[in-house]
């Protein structure tokens, strides 16, 4: 137990697995042991092999599922549910169709003790973050897929969460909004100095953005190696220093993915 | 919707109902056309068979005894009848219905209990109730109200359910992250709209069978209403009066389908 030791820390992962029970009654081992600290403000992606457990954790540290061990802990406190203190953004966006644009930023305001003209002013500040100031009272079928991840940054951000948590958030994307929205992120992160959990599949986007990099293993998802990056921003990624990292990654990501292959055969 | 909003838009087709007229105009000419269609070969059956006028009697005599009654408010007293009777029958069974949907497709355990029950009566047809509905309530309004809550309940019931079971769970898991707590704010923030335009679609597919079932109730035990009418006409031998009660039934029916077909166009927007 070294609970006592989590305490105060922003995101603590200590001693996470999880065992799924099939439908046939066996039990699969998805994830872990993993054990990880996250520093407050810190940019944190994983990178792994498809099928490793990402996704497994990122619905964990979410709330949405219970580990089968360990804990999650967050400003000390162990975790038990979703909380809007984890906001998220989704790789399908999840905005509500019922609703405006404001309305969907303005969502995660609505239970809190905020008054309804301030929840609007902070929905619309959060919009004019991501440029959409002008997009406040269309639906959300008229827009396009980069335009509504955009939404979901502004809803993710307006709940001035402690944690956000991001699962291939620009998957669904084609290469050039992802790039736009690559950059967006990044500034409106370093505006904001927010915790952020980001998963990809993409070595170049992790490169682009990380603090640091998370490498994890075939499955059961552990991690396999770690790097910290402390290139300024914006990076370019063609810099020798950027393209001999793309390469290690990719070489570790490679072995990991012969290994899910052969184990499956 | 203001002015400074409105300027930056694109220039398609107009959002304010007033505008739309010439848009609906032309909606409207495929029926014109039906209608004119079935007429014209309507008078040529008649001219070709010349059969008895107690049998098919021409378009014209049709349309006489509809201006007749029409005119001495006789048919709007009978149409009035059979429309507040299935509006009646129809908001009780969304009264009930909606609730119940919305609670079976969110329990699974909920689901469980009530589903054989549904499964088991909703074979029977709103019709086969008519007898019992007479015994029961005797030829009053009750009667038939009760035999139009039947076809109406099902149709809304299932697809209240469809649609309480179809939401996106993606969207679940994104109202538990900014701020539904608890299964009640988030039945009520996300199931519930979420739900909507399935519900919609349920309301406008019971009034249809809504619609034929108070005409059955009324073929049979009734002294007023769309199908009394009818049924009064093929009893005295008047086919004319039986093709003005089909022709009213017809034209009713359209016009609530159209309206909500409306509804669903505006309220009805897919979950996704
Ligand atoms: N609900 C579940 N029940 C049983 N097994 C599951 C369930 N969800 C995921 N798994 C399994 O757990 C493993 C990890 O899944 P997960 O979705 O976390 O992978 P991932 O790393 O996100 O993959 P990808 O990169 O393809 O998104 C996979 O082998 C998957 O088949
Ligand atoms: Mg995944």
């Amino acid at each position: 137990m070294n609970a006592p030791l989590t305490t105060g820390k922003p995101l603590c992962i200590s001693g996470l697995t999880k065992t799924y029970e099939t439908r046939t009654g066996e039990s699969m081992e998805a994830l872990g042991p993993i054990s990880v600290d996250v520093a407050a403000g810190e940019f944190l992606v994983v990178v792994g092999p498809s099928g490793c457990g990402k996704s497994t954790l990122l619905q964990i540290l979410a709330g949405f599922l219970k580990p089968t061990d360990g804990t999650v802990s967050v400003n000390g406190e162990i975790i038990t549910g979703p909380s809007i203190d984890r906001s998220m953004i989704f790789q399908s966006y999840a905005l509500f169709p019922w609703l405006s644009v404001l309305d969907n930023v303005r969502f995660g305001l609505r239970r809190k003790t905020i008054p309804r003209e301030q929840q609007r002013s902070i929905a619309l500040q959060y919009l004019r973050l991501v440029g959409l100031q002008d997009f406040a009272d269309k639906n959300i079928d008229e827009l396009s897929g980069g335009m509504k991840q955009r939404v979901a940054i502004a809803r993710a951000f307006a709940v001035n969460p402690s944690i956000l948590l991001m699962d291939e958030p620009f998957g669904a994307l084609d290469a050039l909004t992802r790039r736009f929205l690559q950059r967006e992120l990044l500034r409106i992160w370093q505006e904001q100095q927010r915790t952020v959990v980001f998963i990809t599949h993409s070595v170049n986007e992790a490169i682009f953005l990380a603090d640091r990099i998370l490498v994890m293993s075939s499955r059961p998802g552990r991690i396999r190696a770690e790097w910290r990056l402390n290139s300024p921003r914006p990076r370019d990624l063609n810099s020798d220093q950027h393209r001999r990292l793309e390469a290690e990654i990719f070489s570790l990501l490679d072995e990991e993915v012969t290994k899910t292959f052969s184990w499956a055969t | 919707m203001n002015i400074a909003s409105a300027k930056n838009s694109a220039p398609g087709p107009g959002r304010t109902s007033h505008r739309r007229w010439p848009a609906n105009a032309v909606r409207a000419l495929p029926f014109c056309y039906a209608a004119i269609v079935i007429v014209l070969v309507w008078q040529i059956v008649v001219d070709i068979t010349k059969p008895d006028p107690s049998i098919l009697p021409p378009p014209i005599d049709v349309a006489w005894t509809f201006g007749h009654l029409a005119g001495d408010g006789e048919l709007a007293v009978h149409a009035g009848y059979s429309v507040a009777r299935v509006i009646t029958a129809w908001l009780l069974s969304g009264i009930i219905a909606i609730p119940l949907g919305l609670l079976m497709g969110s329990s699974q355990h909920f689901e469980r209990i009530v589903n054989p029950f549904v499964e088991l009566l909703r074979p029977i047809s709103p019709l086969a109730w008519i007898p019992m509905a007479i015994l029961w309530f005797g030829i009053g309004e009750s009667g038939k109200v009760f035999v139009v809550f039947i076809g109406t309940f099902f149709p809304i019931l299932l697809s209240t359910v469809a649609g309480a079971k179809g939401v996106d769970p993606v969207l679940l898991h994104a109202g538990q992250v900014f701020g539904c707590t608890n299964r009640l704010t988030l039945f009520r923030r996300v199931v519930v709209p979420a739900a909507l335009p399935s519900i919609v679609v349920g309301l406008r597919v019971a009034f249809g069978t809504g619609w034929a079932a108070i005409i059955a109730a009324e073929l049979v035990a009734a002294h007023s209403g769309l199908g009394y009418l009818i049924a009064n006409g093929m009893d005295i031998l008047r086919a004319d009066q039986v093709l003005v009660g089909m022709i009213a039934i017809g034209v009713l029916g359209f016009l609530f389908d159209t309206f909500f077909r409306y509804l669903q166009a505006h309220y009805g927007r897919t979950a996704r």
